[in-house]
């Protein structure tokens, strides 16, 4: 039936205009309307320690937190800068302001959100899927959450979904045994300063056996200029638990570059299973140098579905550490290259008990001058044995200026395993366009239909029913415009 | 100082050089016009010019230190379209006497010529030997040329090995690298794939027992159109062998219709190796076809059970099948004599270490 459609699309296409044979950049418009600048307090531009005292006492932290954020401050400092992936020569952090809270409180209803806040959201159709799709929905526009809501059926059940600043009062305990353990400031340049200046995001805690089976999901906004947005997720899935967790990101285009660096700590209890779906699609004055990172226990499961489409240099590798034994974790990502874009990204696994399972598959499309980078990697503890991964990595090229590069490194520290990997760069291949217009289909129209199967294993997986923006990335970009 | 961390080669000092003493070159009859000399003594002016030539290869530090220091070593020069049939040996054996090999090797290869170039390295009982050497290819206009590289020091040995082709339109360098050998093993491959229908193939066998580490690097340069390249390893890894594979393809813009592929796979037979693999696929052009894959895993519990319900034993089985896993590449040296060498080698190796399976 579906291809019945694509035909006929086809078809249809052809008795119009001719239209180019690339492919359209995203439809940014939505993305692109900037709210005039507004704001409660904001920090100074930089980082030193007087600004992290501010901004822990802006929100009225406990001490062990402002403890926490100045010694995550003294590790960044420490901490070189990567030497490899991309060039970070462009981001200055003396011109990031990393704190600024938006003139409104915390609302349950949308009604009490400030009108141009809502409208924006509303914009991006947000509300909309609330009412039509979602069990529950966060919402942040710049460094605070603005709006935080669930459904009344999952408090019942004991589900928690709000904004992590709440967490910090409500669930102290777990938030001190949790926050920052997987992900540690000593991690990386950008972990450390996450520590120091993080701010908003959510935390979600589901108990032993609840299957929530109506995504969660929690919005990233960022529409001050020159700023930087640290949003922190928390995600604890009891034993036997079923979540699935969506994160959406997006921003207007400034001239000045923003920074992005969340963290996102995953925990996948005893035969529990989450399925974490992300669509970014940043600005591309944006840094996102964003780290997550899954433990998951005996048994347990998580499904990464990650979309990368915005930014100006993405440097992003969502890690599985199979933890338990029979642990299995799958990721399906896309990422799409334009004009000026560097978007370094890939998964890591970590085996590290018997009989664990992963199974990477990664898509990359790079055009107009955009570069692709796959950068992965496996790695199998003496203690994983019985293991299995399977590596499948394809980069399509569209035109003579794009660059893709894949680096998939598998280390391994056992015999008593299976391991896979392939990689494939290229571009369209002109026999299957041949084919296709020996079937009566214009050239143009082939192409897109290549492009279109080229990613469908990965668009399949996606949520389309619920992904706010999914729709328009996914139809605007590769269906209409290259139609 | 060498560090190479993924081998855990740490703070290492390159030996100070002494001469090589023994006899290595080893060929019947050449060809009218073909110059084979002492890299000391070349008179050949292409040869001359290049001998300094420095290059990257395994470290920088090494490459240099042979260049400063390089004992041993060929000039070769074919002229165009001479063929010679029979292939050019060098045998490098190291023993207390001589255990230093440092070589340096120019072939230079006219339009139209075929050559084979057979390279040994061996060193026998306990002696602490040490090779470390360049080789730089350079084939010109629809050249062919084969070098079969075989390294089969003993477990007392180091080993840095770097070898270059710059390979012009329509010629052939194909690499035939056999590791089964020494205690530290680096090796680099480097093709230079400069024109039109240029290529470059390499394939390689490798064999980890006993505490062995190897760094093993092969690259492929696309850089002229529709040229081709192809990389296949084979290898088996027991006892506490390390081996890191690192293969390269790089396209440069402009390599349209060119295509690359590469493959990797080996048998782990011990649970206390490791093996990294490290496959870059690096794609500026858009018209390109590379491809790499890599496998890895245990024997194949089918194939053994087959082969002991014909009657073989465990080991016997087992043996066998690492063999034929070897010999897609082991076929591809013309020798048969030294096939057999290679093959007893990799059966005592096999055979001894007996690690429980």
């Amino acid at each position: 039936m579906k291809i019945l459609e694509l035909n006929f699309q086809a078809c249809r296409g052809e008795n119009m205009e001719r239209q180019k044979t690339y492919i359209e950049d995203i439809d940014r418009e939505i993305y692109d309307i900037k709210d005039e600048f507004t704001y409660r307090y904001k920090s100074d531009q930089g980082l030193s320690k007087d600004i992290i005292l501010e901004i822990s006492k802006e929100k009225d932290e406990p001490k062990w937190m402002t403890d926490f954020r100045l010694k995550s401050l003294e590790i960044y400092n420490s901490i070189p800068l990567p030497t490899w992936g991309a060039d970070l020569s462009g981001l200055d952090m003396d011109n990031i302001r990393t704190y600024i809270r938006p003139d409104t409180e915390m609302e349950h209803s949308w009604d009490n959100v400030p009108d141009y806040i809502k409208d924006t959201f509303e914009r991006l159709g947000l509300p909309q899927a609330e009412r039509e799709s979602l069990a529950g929905v966060g919402a942040q526009y710049d460094s605070e959450v603005v709006y935080h809501n669930i459904r009344q059926e999952l408090v019942d059940q004991g589900v928690v979904y709000m904004d992590i600043e709440t967490a910090l009062g409500e669930y102290e305990d777990i938030m001190k045994e949790y926050f920052m353990k997987l992900i540690p400031p000593e991690d990386h340049k950008f972990a450390a300063l996450h520590g120091a200046v993080w701010s908003g995001g959510s935390f979600v805690y589901v108990p032993e056996g609840t299957d929530v089976d109506i995504p969660l999901q929690s919005y990233f906004r960022l529409n001050a200029p020159g700023a930087g947005q640290f949003e922190h997720t928390l995600i604890i899935v009891e034993k036997g638990a079923k979540l699935h967790f969506i994160e959406g990101c997006s921003a207007p285009q400034y001239k000045v570059n923003n920074l992005h660096a969340g963290c996102v700590e995953l925990f996948v209890k005893e035969d529990a299973s989450l399925r974490y779906s992300t669509i970014e699609n940043w600005s591309r004055n944006m840094y996102n140098l964003n780290s997550k990172r899954a433990l998951v226990e005996k048994n347990g499961t998580i499904e990464w579905i990650s979309g990368s489409f915005g930014s100006k240099v993405s440097m992003l590798y969502p890690m599985s550490i199979l933890k338990g034994e029979g642990a299995r974790s799958e990721f399906t990502g896309i990422t799409f290259a334009s004009t000026g874009q560097y978007l370094d990204t890939g998964a890591k696994v970590l085996h590290a008990a018997p009989h664990t399972t992963s199974t990477v598959n990664s898509k990359s499309i790079s055009k107009n001058g955009g570069h692709a980078f796959y950068r992965g990697l496996i790695k199998v503890l003496p203690e994983a044995y019985g293991s299995k991964s399977t590596v499948d990595c394809e980069s399509l090229i569209l035109d003579n200026e794009s660059i893709s590069d894949a680096l998939p490194i598998i280390d391994l520290r056992n015999d008593d395993i299976d391991i896979g990997h392939e990689a494939k760069v290229g571009r369209i291949s002109e026999e299957a366009i041949f084919y296709l217009m020996s079937r009566g289909i214009g050239e143009e129209e082939a192409k897109a239909m290549i492009v279109r199967g080229f990613v469908e294993p990965i668009t399949k997986e996606l949520p389309l029913e619920y992904a706010v923006e999914l729709n328009n990335l996914i139809n605007i970009e590769l269906e209409g415009s290259i139609g | 100082m060498i560090n190479w961390n993924r081998i855990e080669l740490k703070g290492y000092r390159l030996p100070t050089a002494i001469e090589y003493h023994e006899e290595y070159v080893d060929y019947e009859e050449l060809p009218m016009g073909v110059e084979l000399t002492n890299i000391n003594k070349v008179e050949n002016k292409l040869i001359a010019e290049r001998v300094n030539d420095d290059i990257t290869g395994v470290d920088k530090n090494i490459t240099s230190y042979v260049m400063d220091n390089y004992n041993s070593g060929i000039g070769l020069y074919i002229p165009e379209d001479i063929r010679i049939d029979e292939p050019i040996r060098l045998n490098f054996n190291m023993d207390d006497e001589s255990p230093m090999v440092i070589d340096n090797n120019i072939v230079i290869s006219s339009p139209n010529s075929r050559s084979t170039l057979v390279v040994d390295y061996y060193s026998n009982g306990d002696t602490r030997a040490f090779h470390s050497g360049v080789t730089k290819v350079y084939a010109m206009e629809n050249a062919v040329v084969n070098i079969i590289k075989i390294q089969r020091m003993n477990d007392h040995s180091y080993k840095f090995d770097s070898n270059i082709a710059h390979i012009e339109r329509g010629a052939v360098v194909n690499w035939i690298s056999i590791e089964i050998g020494s205690i530290i093993s680096g090796s680099n491959y480097t093709s230079i794939l400069k024109d039109e229908a240029s290529e470059g193939n390499l394939y390689s066998i490798y064999l980890g027992d006993g505490d062995r580490r190897m760094d093993l690097e092969y690259t492929m340069i696309h850089k002229g159109r529709r040229s081709i390249s192809n990389i296949e390893t084979k290898g088996v890894l027991m006892d506490n062998s390390v081996k890191v594979f690192r293969g390269n393809l790089d396209f440069k813009r402009g390599a349209r219709l060119s295509k690359g592929m590469e493959q990797e796979s080996v048998v782990l037979l011990d649970p206390t190796v490791k093996s990294h693999s490290i496959p870059a696929l690096m794609c500026d052009e858009d018209d390109v076809q590379g491809e790499h894959a890599a496998s890895a895993g245990q024997v194949d519990r089918d194939q053994l059970l087959y082969l002991m319900s014909r009657g073989l034993d465990f080991n016997e089985a087992k043996r066998l099948i690492i063999r034929a896993s070897f010999r897609s590449v082991l076929e591809r040296i013309p020798m048969e004599e030294l096939r057999g060498l290679i093959y007893d080698e990799i059966d005592r190796r096999i055979i001894n270490g007996q690690a429980g399976y």
